[in-house]
């Protein structure tokens, strides 16, 4: 019993101690998605994140990365929403300063998927920062009847409070719209 | 055995302590070596996000370690102290003292650490090194940005050439060729390469650049050249050899000619490239790196610190559990026999002397605890004594009181009356029959000083005897007996007071018992009885004399009538007779009257040496063989007598000694102080007196000699009494009879 009570204490702390997620470092606006071949391609724009700690961090060459989360859920009227699946896309970039280049690879759930060199911050912005057409989900196997929804978060690294507890800055969740899988029910 | 059973024994295993300690060691030690080797390590390892919230996790579950350990044993503490639990007080000072101890200290070292780290990381951004390394940074930059735009120039020269030549016809391409090797020349470049769009055209490459084969600017370049009208890169040179090779490319329109440069024809893009020496390229990219590298830590300043801090704060907090962990084992070893102690004193205290402290303990705490074990068994056993002496003592004291009830339900019934003092005169008994005989009541008497109780002129004699007798005045036997006259309810009463001392056994005097005997009743008896004895004995001593006075008379008368002429012989035998007798009774009539008359004495100092021997000198060879002398011890103290009276009682004890004793024989006088009185004693060898006669002896009229007024002793006993001291008598030995006098020497 009292080891019980012990735990529960314990637990609550951990949670109160925890580093709470920093927000309001952009915001994922446009979230979009197309339903094509059986797939669910999202779009989005990050905007008012690629500011002066991303930017600095990323001149300083050292591999910079934002991850997007991608969650598809079932869209629940009354009640919260049912997860089906997440993929996270990573997006890293590097800079070579002696060729004065930026490298972008792109990971989805850490498999490569592409790969891209630009030569200004302005391009390394849009790269980083637009996700175009991205085939995240397959909707194979899933009713038809189902109304479906994304949800997108990105997580823009982390930073310290009080010198010590690490915060993870992250935007918060956008949603898609609603959608159906095409075709005969 | 279960887990908590086995955790509390391995608990006082002094082998887990310095296990426990050990590991705790090689956790500090780890946690150095850490420390040391992450300077070796890349900036972003040590700054890894998944590092930080590692180590930010561990610090949380120590800092609840260490909230836990000590709230749970504050709390317990608390507890404790609240339930008043004996020596929670002393515990909790001592944990705190433990703790304190460990805490201020360690957190006081934290905190100014802290301040020291997090100022050092700053002052490593703040030193002068990052402008340098922006120049040096600046310098390699501008160098390259040189070499880039001699190459762009170099390229467009080029191009203003190149853009004459029909490159659809072969002869022209010839003539080109032949043109950038001279342009490579001129130039002193090491590649020149011409393309229409993305299309290779032709390329020349210095032999000397040490660049085995063409480098391939790539899709994107050209893309970039053709459409932004120039492009530069710098890229590591083919061939593997070093160096950095600085490529520009620039586009521009060919000129229309009759083949080539029709409407919608692709740009030609000229590249230029230097190659730029292994040696020269390697301090430009050191200069360039090093920057980088700079602003690397620059940015990752405050993981940077962050991680130190963290991993400061790790250990810190490792510290601090092995501290206060230590902190409250010392005090749980210091404070639990002493508790296990207080709650044995209580438990002693409340009577349970079978309770017995169980603490396992080998330093003087665990002699404290033997100690106290050994004392509770002594306590025990002794209790055990102390109730059977106790049983024993109330049976004893039944008895006791039955006795003393016996004791009390006799004195009440018998005739005499007794009364006790203690030591100091104070009376704690008295019977009924002395309160009757001194008609007093009970709360008259009880509780009080002799003095008090008995303060009238009458029983003030009572109050004498007894304080008499507690200055010593008891005889050998430690028993004083007096008669008493008093007056009581207008009544004459004659008592017979014997005093006793009770003593202990090592002769301490307890107090004393006074036995009051009426003897006024025995008394007129014995007077009535003496009193007829004396009429008889009178009328025997008178009749003694009258009887010859009869029978001279009658004689006479016959004489007469017969008219015998030996009448006037017979007249003077007659009135001789006659005259001696009647002498006699004369005699006898002052000898009663002088004892009637006998005077209160009227003391005065004397020589008891003086008169003893005075006496003595009158019965010299009055009896031959019969030795009389007298012995008394010299320096006397002043003695007040009535030396007369006392002369008279000596001669009459020497009279009836001489008379008792037949040659050869010895009569003694001797006279000494003893126990506060003046002792005399008149003793003789003679033929003693017999049992039945003592008691009587001293009684007027009494004679064992058949002859006499019978008065000689009893008046010795009158003079005795007179000056307050007794007389009596007891067997010589071998032979004879003593007669003690005991006189107050004050």
């Amino acid at each position: 019993m009292r080891a019980t009570a012990a735990l529960l204490i314990s637990s609550s702390l951990i949670l109160l101690l925890s580093p709470a997620p920093a927000r309001a470092e952009g915001k994922i606006a446009g979230l979009e998605v197309a339903v094509e071949g059986g797939r669910v391609l999202a779009s989005l724009t990050l905007v008012d994140a690629f500011r002066h700690r991303l930017r600095e961090r990323v001149d300083s060459g050292l591999p910079t990365s934002i991850v997007y989360r991608f969650e598809l859920d079932k869209d629940r009227t009354h009640w919260w929403d049912r997860y089906l699946e997440e993929r996270t896309l990573e997006v890293v970039a590097m800079y070579d300063a002696v060729a004065r280049h930026y490298t972008v690879n792109y990971k989805l759930d850490g498999k490569l998927v592409d790969s891209r060199t630009v030569h200004d911050q302005q391009a390394l912005a849009e790269a980083m920062t637009r996700v175009q057409a991205l085939p995240i989900f397959s909707l194979a196997n899933l009713p038809r009847e189902w109304r479906l929804l994304v949800k997108a978060r990105a997580e823009l690294g982390s930073r310290t409070l009080l010198s010590i507890i690490p915060v993870a800055i992250t935007t918060d969740w956008a949603e898609s719209q609603k959608f159906r899988i095409p075709g005969p029910p | 055995m279960d887990f908590r059973e086995r955790l509390r024994r391995h608990r006082k295993d002094n082998r887990l302590i310095v296990g426990g300690l050990a590991a705790l060691l090689a956790v500090f030690t780890g946690a150095f070596y850490l420390v040391q080797r992450s300077r070796e390590l890349p900036a972003f390892l040590v700054t890894n996000r998944v590092l930080l919230f590692v180590l930010w996790y561990v610090n949380v579950v120590l800092i609840l370690s260490v909230l836990f350990v000590l709230l749970r044993n504050l709390f317990k503490l608390l507890i404790e102290r609240r339930h008043r639990i004996l020596g929670s007080t002393f515990k909790f000072k001592l944990v705190a003292t433990y703790v304190g101890l460990s805490l201020i200290p360690v957190l006081l070292l934290f905190a100014i650490a802290t301040e020291l780290l997090r100022g050092s990381v700053d002052r490593w951004f703040n030193t002068p090194l990052k402008p340098v390394l922006a120049q040096g940074e600046a310098v390699a930059q501008a160098l390259y940005e040189r070499i880039e735009q001699d190459d762009l120039r170099d390229a467009e020269r080029a191009l203003a050439e190149v853009r004459w030549y029909d490159l659809k016809r072969p002869e022209e391409r010839l003539r080109l060729t032949r043109r950038l090797r001279e342009l490579l020349a001129e130039l002193k470049l090491d590649v020149l390469a011409v393309y229409e769009g993305t299309d290779f055209v032709h390329a020349v490459i210095n032999s000397e650049a040490g660049i085995p084969e063409l480098p391939e600017p790539g899709r994107d370049f050209l893309d970039e050249a053709a459409k932004k009208g120039r492009a530069v890169r710098r890229e590591e040179p083919p061939g593997g050899r070093g160096g950095r090779l600085v490529l520009a490319g620039v586009a521009g329109a060919p000129v229309p000619t009759a083949t080539a440069g029709e409407k919608g024809a692709a740009p030609l893009v000229v590249v230029a490239g230097t190659r730029i020496a292994p040696a020269l390229a390697g301090k430009g990219d050191a200069l360039i790196q090093g920057f980088q590298a700079f602003r690397q830590l620059e940015v990752q300043k405050d993981d940077l610190r962050a991680s130190y801090l963290l991993i400061f704060l790790m250990v810190t907090l490792l510290i601090l559990l092995a501290s206060s962990w230590v902190g409250l084992y010392l005090a749980r070893r210091v404070t639990v026999p002493i508790q296990a102690l207080a709650e044995g004193t209580r438990r002693i205290s409340i009577g349970d002397l079978g309770h017995r402290v169980d603490v396992d303990a080998d330093d003087e705490l665990g002699v404290l605890v033997h100690s106290f074990n050994r004392m509770t068994e002594e306590l025990e056993s002794n209790k055990e004594l102390l109730e059977r002496s106790n049983r024993e003592l109330q049976a004893t004291n039944q008895r006791l009181g039955g006795e003393r009830a016996l004791m009390a339900a006799v004195l009440e019934n018998v005739a005499a009356g007794v009364v006790s003092t203690d030591a100091v005169g104070r009376i704690f008994t008295c019977n009924g029959a002395a309160l009757n005989l001194l008609r007093q009541r009970e709360e008259e008497v009880l509780g009080r000083q002799v003095a008090e109780a008995w303060a009238d002129p009458e029983r003030r004699k009572l109050a004498v005897l007894l304080s008499g007798a507690r200055e010593g005045a008891e005889g050998a036997a430690g028993t004083a007996t007096q008669e008493l006259h008093l007056v009581l309810g207008g009544e004459w009463k004659t008592f017979e007071a014997k005093v006793t001392a009770m003593r202990g056994s090592d002769g301490a005097l307890l107090g004393r018992v006074l036995v009051l005997e009426d003897t006024t009743e025995l008394i007129k008896a014995q007077q009535l009885a003496a009193w007829r004895d004396a009429a008889r004995r009178i009328a025997h001593e008178i009749k003694n004399p009258l009887t010859p006075i009869r029978l001279a008379a009658e004689r006479l008368l016959q004489k007469n009538r017969l008219n015998d002429p030996r009448l006037s012989q017979a007249i003077e035998e007659a009135v001789d007779i006659i005259v001696r007798e009647v002498t006699i009774l004369q005699e006898m009539v002052d000898e009663f009257s002088r004892f009637a008359r006998m005077p209160r004495p009227r003391p005065a100092p004397v020589d008891l040496a003086r008169l003893v021997g005075e006496t003595v000198n009158l019965y010299q060879d009055l009896k031959p063989g019969v030795a009389v002398a007298g012995a008394v011890a010299p320096h006397l103290p002043g003695i007040q007598l009535d030396a007369e009276q006392i002369k008279r009682a000596l001669i009459n004890l020497l009279d009836n000694a001489v008379e008792a004793t037949d040659a050869p024989g010895s009569v003694t006088v001797a006279a000494q102080p003893i126990d506060g009185h003046l002792e005399i004693q008149v003793s003789d060898t003679g033929r003693g007196i017999p049992a039945e006669s003592k008691e009587k002896l001293f009684l007027p009229y009494f004679s064992t000699k058949g002859r006499g007024t019978g008065l000689g002793l009893a008046i010795v006993h009158r003079i005795v009494a007179d000056h307050h001291g007794s007389v009596r008598v007891e067997d010589n030995r071998p032979r004879g009879s003593v007669f003690t006098l005991e006189l107050p020497l004050e």
